[in-house]
C-alpha cells in the first residue's frame, strides 16, 4: 500500500476572525485550506455597520461632520476634509487661504499619524514589538499639536465647512517645527530595524504580489497602488485645495509585494513632512473660517469629490436637493472598501500566515469599510 | 482634456444617447438609460482617448419619486474623471453588472441591492453583508423605511 492512500487528505474550512488581533478591527474571512495552503478566502464584513450614510441623511450639513469623523477614525481630520471640499465645490464656497493651509497642515500631520499607525500594527502581526512602541512615541507627538489645536486627540471635528473650527495656538508653530526636524531621523530608526532584519524581509518580499493591472481593475488606490508601480497620487494628478503650490514627489514601489508597500509608506511619511515644512513657511495671516450660517441650504446639485488619504482615495458624493438644509443623500468610499475586495485574490495559493501579512500591508481598517 | 473638451468628445461619442446635466460643478455629469449601461461603460472603458480604467464609486439615491444609480469614473492613464446616472422605477428596478470591466464593481452593486432592493442582473453573488445574515426587515436605505424601534420625538 502506498502512503497515498494510506494518508486520507480532504480541504477544511478555517473561521478567521471576527475576532482576530490581525483583522484590525473586527472582519471575518471564511479560508478553505489544504494543509496550510489558503484554496480560497472568503471575506465577511458588516459588523462595524453604523449606518453612518443613513444618519447623514437626518441632519443638516455641519452636524453631518461629527459622523464624518467617524468613518475613519485614524485619519478623521481627512475624512471632515473630504466632506467639507464636497459641500464647498457644491455650495461655490472658497474657504480663506489662512484656512487651507491649516488645513492641509492638519491633514498631512494626520497622515504621518496613520501610517505610524500602520507601522506600528503592521510590525506587531508580524511579531515585532519595538516599532509598536516607537510608532506610537512619535503619534503623541501629533496628538499633541492636534490637542493644543482643538482639544481632541482622535476625532477632532476641526476642519468646517468654509474652513477650520479656530486658529492655531501661538506655541503650535514651534512645537511642529520641533517635530518635523527631528521626524526624519526617527524614520532612519524605523528603517535601521527594519529594512534589512531578515525575518521583515522573507514575511514580506514576494509575498502578496498585486500586478497592476488587477489593482486598477479593482479600484485600489493610494499607497497600495502605488506600491504596485502606477505612479498616481491625487494630489499631483488632480490636484484639489492649494497641493499645487507644494513641492514633493510620489514614491513608487516596483514589485508590487508587501516588502514594497511598506516602503512607500515610509518613503511617503517623508514627503509628508516636506509638504508639512513648506506649509508652515508659506502660512499666511488672515481669517481662518468663510461666513457659513449652520442653517444653509445648498443649490440644487450632487457632486462626487476625492481627496488622496492615507488608505487611497476618499470620496463623498453628496446630492442636495437645494430647498432642504439636509442632503439627500450622502455616500462615503474609503480605500480600505475596495482593497479588502481585491485580497482573496492576492491571498490565493499563499501560506495562511502570509493573509496576516498582505492584510497588515493592505493597512484595511474596518469602519471606513463598514460604514 | 480638460471638462469642455471631455464634454464635447463624450456627447459627440454618443450622440442622442447621452444627456448632459446641469448641476454646475467643474466635473461634466452625464444621464443615460439603463439599457445603455453595459455599452456605455464597455466602449468608454476601452476608448484610446479616454481610457477608463478607475471606477471610483457607485452610490444609489432613492429621490422620494424613483432611483438613482450614480457612477462615479476616472481614468488613472489620462486623469479624467465625470460621472454618469441613471434613473429606475421603485417597482421592478433592475440593472446590469458591470464587474466584467471593473472587477471592484462588485461589493458597490451588492450595496445598492442590499440596502436599496435593485436588482442587479448577472451579479453571481447577491448575499448580505454589511446587514445581518437573517434581516428581513426590507431596504433601510430607502426614504419609506422607518425603523421598528425608532420613536420620532413629536415637533415642537
Amino acid at each position: 500500500m502506498t502512503a497515498s492512500k494510506a494518508l486520507r487528505t480532504e480541504e477544511f474550512l478555517v473561521n478567521m476572525g471576527p475576532h482576530h488581533p490581525s483583522t484590525h478591527g473586527v472582519c471575518r474571512f471564511l479560508l478553505t485550506m489544504d494543509g496550510e495552503v489558503v484554496i480560497k478566502a472568503v471575506p465577511y464584513i458588516g459588523y462595524l455597520h453604523r449606518a453612518l450614510e443613513k444618519i447623514c441623511e437626518n441632519r443638516t450639513y455641519p452636524q453631518c461632520l461629527p459622523v464624518l469623523d467617524r468613518f475613519e477614525y485614524c485619519t478623521s481630520m481627512s475624512c471632515e476634509y473630504a466632506f467639507c471640499l464636497a459641500v464647498e465645490k457644491l455650495a461655490g464656497i472658497q474657504a480663506p487661504e489662512r484656512a487651507e493651509y491649516l488645513r492641509i497642515i492638519m491633514v498631512e500631520l494626520n497622515r504621518i499619524a496613520s501610517h505610524l499607525i500602520w507601522f506600528g500594527t503592521t510590525a506587531l502581526d508580524l511579531g515585532a514589538i519595538t516599532p509598536f512602541l516607537y510608532g506610537f512615541r512619535e503619534r503623541e507627538d501629533i496628538l499633541d499639536l492636534f490637542e493644543m489645536t482643538c482639544g481632541q486627540r482622535l476625532t477632532y471635528n476641526y476642519i468646517r465647512i468654509g474652513g477650520v473650527s479656530r486658529d492655531i495656538p501661538s506655541q503650535f508653530i514651534p512645537k511642529a517645527k520641533e517635530f518635523i526636524d527631528k521626524f526624519p531621523s526617527k524614520i532612519d530608526d524605523y528603517v535601521k530595524l527594519l529594512n534589512e532584519n531578515p525575518i521583515w524581509v522573507v514575511r514580506n518580499r514576494n509575498v502578496g504580489i498585486l500586478p497592476p493591472e488587477l489593482a486598477l481593475s479593482y479600484g485600489v488606490s493610494g499607497p497600495v497602488l502605488r506600491g504596485s508601480g502606477v505612479k498616481f497620487d491625487l494630489r499631483k494628478d488632480d490636484p484639489y485645495s492649494i497641493y499645487d503650490r507644494f513641492e514633493f514627489d510620489i514614491p513608487t514601489g516596483k514589485y508590487g509585494d508587501c516588502y514594497d508597500r511598506y516602503l512607500v509608506r515610509m518613503a511617503e511619511m517623508l514627503q509628508s513632512t516636506r509638504i508639512v515644512k513648506q506649509a508652515l513657511e508659506q502660512l499666511p495671516e488672515g481669517d481662518i473660517k468663510a461666513k457659513v450660517s449652520p442653517q444653509f441650504k445648498p443649490p440644487k446639485g450632487e457632486v462626487y469629490s476625492r481627496i488622496e488619504n492615507s488608505r487611497g482615495e476618499m470620496g463623498i458624493y453628496i446630492q442636495s436637493p437645494g430647498d432642504s438644509k439636509k442632503p439627500l443623500r450622502v455616500k462615503m468610499r474609503g480605500g480600505s472598501y475596495n482593497h479588502l475586495q481585491v485580497m482573496p485574490e492576492i491571498v490565493k495559493g499563499g501560506k495562511i500566515a502570509d493573509l496576516v501579512a498582505v492584510m497588515a500591508s493592505m493597512d484595511i481598517i474596518m469602519p471606513e469599510v463598514d460604514r | 482634456m480638460d471638462h469642455t473638451e471631455l464634454t464635447k468628445y463624450i456627447l459627440e461619442k454618443f450622440p442622442g444617447k447621452i444627456e448632459l446635466l446641469d448641476t454646475g460643478k467643474a466635473e461634466p455629469f452625464f444621464k443615460i438609460s439603463a439599457d445603455f449601461l453595459l455599452d456605455f461603460c464597455r466602449s468608454i472603458h476601452s476608448d484610446e482617448k479616454l481610457f477608463i480604467d478607475f471606477l471610483c464609486n457607485i452610490g444609489a439615491v432613492d429621490t422620494g419619486k424613483k432611483f438613482e444609480v450614480v457612477y462615479s469614473v476616472a481614468s488613472v492613464k489620462n486623469h479624467i474623471r465625470f460621472d454618469f446616472k441613471l434613473e429606475q422605477e421603485y417597482e421592478g428596478a433592475e440593472i446590469d453588472s458591470i464587474q466584467e470591466i471593473w472587477a471592484g464593481a462588485n461589493w458597490h452593486e451588492r450595496e445598492v441591492w442590499e440596502l436599496y432592493g435593485i436588482n442587479i442582473r448577472n451579479h453571481g453573488n447577491l448575499t448580505r453583508f454589511l446587514l445581518p445574515d437573517d434581516w428581513n426587515q426590507g431596504f433601510p436605505m430607502r426614504k419609506n423605511w422607518d425603523a421598528p424601534d425608532f420613536v420620532r420625538m413629536p415637533e415642537q
